[in-house]
């Protein structure tokens, strides 16, 4: 597969939200929390599921600099990163890193969640999230 | 000795939130480790897995002074390729017997837990002598593009459709993002954590078995390489390796009589994250599931860390080991970085000089990518007073097996002369 999977059960509706540039993940209303990553039911009261579009807002938790060679879906240098969104600080979302960033990459800082087209090999141009710091 | 009730084991085990600790029944005093085989373990070979394996399997059993024939016990790891089954065993060495067999064993962590799996068949009566192996041919397949370490995580439902596409793949991302996490909250150095790939690089150029033998690394080299995953280098990074190791697993009892100096495996323990596969979202990014497997095989093996003479710690980045070394409990949470430096780990620096002698035969850093196994045979060598890096007087010992959500545990010791 070279590209996010629309139609997939679980994870396509992350991907059909950031194609209109929205960050969505799935939430129980019981508990009124996130669950992330999406599952058939909520591991902790089995309730049912929803996704809810999240604000954008969003911390730092790390990132990684991948050299060019080392993912062969893409071929290029590229930074990537585990996101915690403002409304659910104890789930993790992976994303990009937006390119050239100002001010240097910390831990924990602040910032939005933008959306830039990514392309793997052979696959065609998607949108998926990338964490952007405030200046 | 009277066994612990899993009652008492567990009361022994008192464990950090993020995870669990499987309910593992004592079998302290049941199983020894009577003979250990390998391989050559090399780069891209071309070498056939199966027949790695029953060279290996060989080899351990003329270790212990055993004929084909005596094993009737057979572990291989059931998540990696290529392994040999009974029927393998039986057409090479042409023997007819029945074969207990589990597909629990390998490498990993299940370096670890196939030694509680194989005493709990003796006790059972299920098998005698328990041979384990473990072969990868992943140099060769990485260099024919049949294959990579990578290719379970691409594979993964939601790692494939969450984490792939977004590039955070394959597993150097996974543990270079981890790692800069451990640097900010405990303000680890790059030159700090180079004192891990340096002195595993050190015991290998000491080791005659080590890929990496004839290579040696200094901290200025060391320092100038690029970041492959930032922070990590490829020093950080495991090799990729094609070879085999084994072991044989004996009844206690029997091994009083065996020519080896019996191995006792005194203490299992196996742990994982809650919400395991995702590794993303565990609880604390710094700390690895061997926080969730070590009490319980200490509470089991009646040790602690401080008894410990030498350990092998599943090295597959050096970050994991660093993590692993304070999991285990040598140094607290968030000073291995320190405790790493002045030469702690080298196999000269003992216990009693401070250090914890670690990866003596170099790791999967330095020594070859055997998954873990041929850190098993490198403790049962250390503490048999055979091994290359010798440590002095080593009387117990400790592996630490991991897969990224779980972590397994192994407490050995020198038995009696």
């Amino acid at each position: 597969m070279n590209g996010p999977d629309l139609d997939h059960p679980l994870a396509g509706p992350f991907w059909s939200a950031a194609a209109r540039k929205e960050l969505q993940v799935t939430w129980c209303a019981a508990c009124d929390r996130a669950v992330w990553y999406p599952r058939p039911h909520c591991p902790h009261c089995d309730g049912n599921l929803h996704w809810r579009r999240l604000s954008g807002e969003a911390s730092l938790i790390s990132w990684c600099e991948v050299a060019g060679g080392l993912n062969p879906q893409f071929r290029e240098a590229y930074t990537c990163a585990l996101v915690s969104p403002l409304e659910a600080p104890d789930i993790r979302i992976v994303m990009r890193v937006t390119e050239n960033t100002t001010p240097a990459l910390r831990c924990d800082m602040p910032g939005r969640v933008d959306f830039v087209y990514l392309q793997q090999t052979n696959g065609a141009p998607y949108l998926a999230p990338a964490f952007t710091p405030y200046a | 000795m009277p066994a612990l009730s899993l009652r008492s084991l567990a009361r022994a085990t008192s464990l950090p939130a993020g995870g669990t600790a499987e309910p593992l029944e004592d079998i302290r005093g049941i199983a020894t480790i009577t003979g250990v085989g390998e391989t050559a373990v090399s780069g891209p070979s071309g070498r056939d897995p199966r027949q790695m394996a029953l060279e290996a399997v060989a080899a351990a059993i003329a270790d212990a002074g055993l004929q084909p024939q005596d094993i009737d016990g057979l572990m291989v790891s059931g998540h990696i390729a290529d392994q040999i089954t009974p029927d393998d065993f039986h057409r090479h060495f042409g023997t007819l017997g029945p074969l207990w067999f589990s597909t629990e064993g390998g490498a990993m962590i299940w370096a670890a837990t196939c030694a509680h799996e194989a005493a709990m068949a003796m006790r059972a009566r299920r098998a005698t002598h328990i041979v384990n192996v473990f072969a990868v041919d992943w140099a060769t397949r990485r260099a024919a593009g049949t294959g990579t370490p990578g290719d379970w995580h691409a594979g993964e439902d939601m790692k494939a459709h969450l984490e792939v596409p977004l590039g955070w793949y394959p597993q150097p991302v996974y543990f270079a993002t981890f790692a800069r996490r451990y640097m900010h909250e405990y303000q680890l150095t790059e030159a700090q954590l180079a004192a891990i790939p340096l002195t595993f690089r050190r015991h290998a150029n000491g080791h005659p078995g080590a890929v990496m033998r004839d290579r040696g690394l200094t901290l200025e080299a060391y320092l100038a390489r690029p970041p492959l995953a930032g922070p990590l280098r490829r020093e950080d990074c495991c090799l990729i390796s094609d070879g085999a190791a084994a072991w044989v697993m004996s009844p206690s009892e029997r091994a009083a009589d065996m020519p080896r100096i019996p191995i006792h495996i005194d203490g299992v323990g196996h742990g994982r994250i809650a919400g395991a596969p995702y590794i993303s979202q565990q609880l604390d990014l710094t700390a690895t599931p061997q926080v969730f497997a070590a009490p319980w095989a200490y509470a089991m093996a009646e040790t602690a860390p401080a008894e410990v003479d030498v350990i092998a710690v599943y090295d597959c980045f050096s970050s994991t080991a660093l993590m692993q070394i304070e999991d285990l409990g040598f140094c607290r949470k968030g000073e291995g970085g320190s405790f790493v430096q002045e030469d702690r780990l080298h196999y000269a620096r003992t216990r009693r000089q401070g250090g914890i002698p670690c990866n003596t035969h170099g790791g999967l850093l330095s020594h070859g990518y055997l998954l873990g196994a041929s850190h098993v045979v490198e403790l049962v060598r250390q503490l048999r007073g055979s091994a290359a890096n010798q440590v002095t007087d080593a009387q117990r010992a400790v592996y630490a097996g991991f897969t990224a959500d779980e972590a397994a545990t192994l407490v050995l010791s020198r038995g009696g002369a």
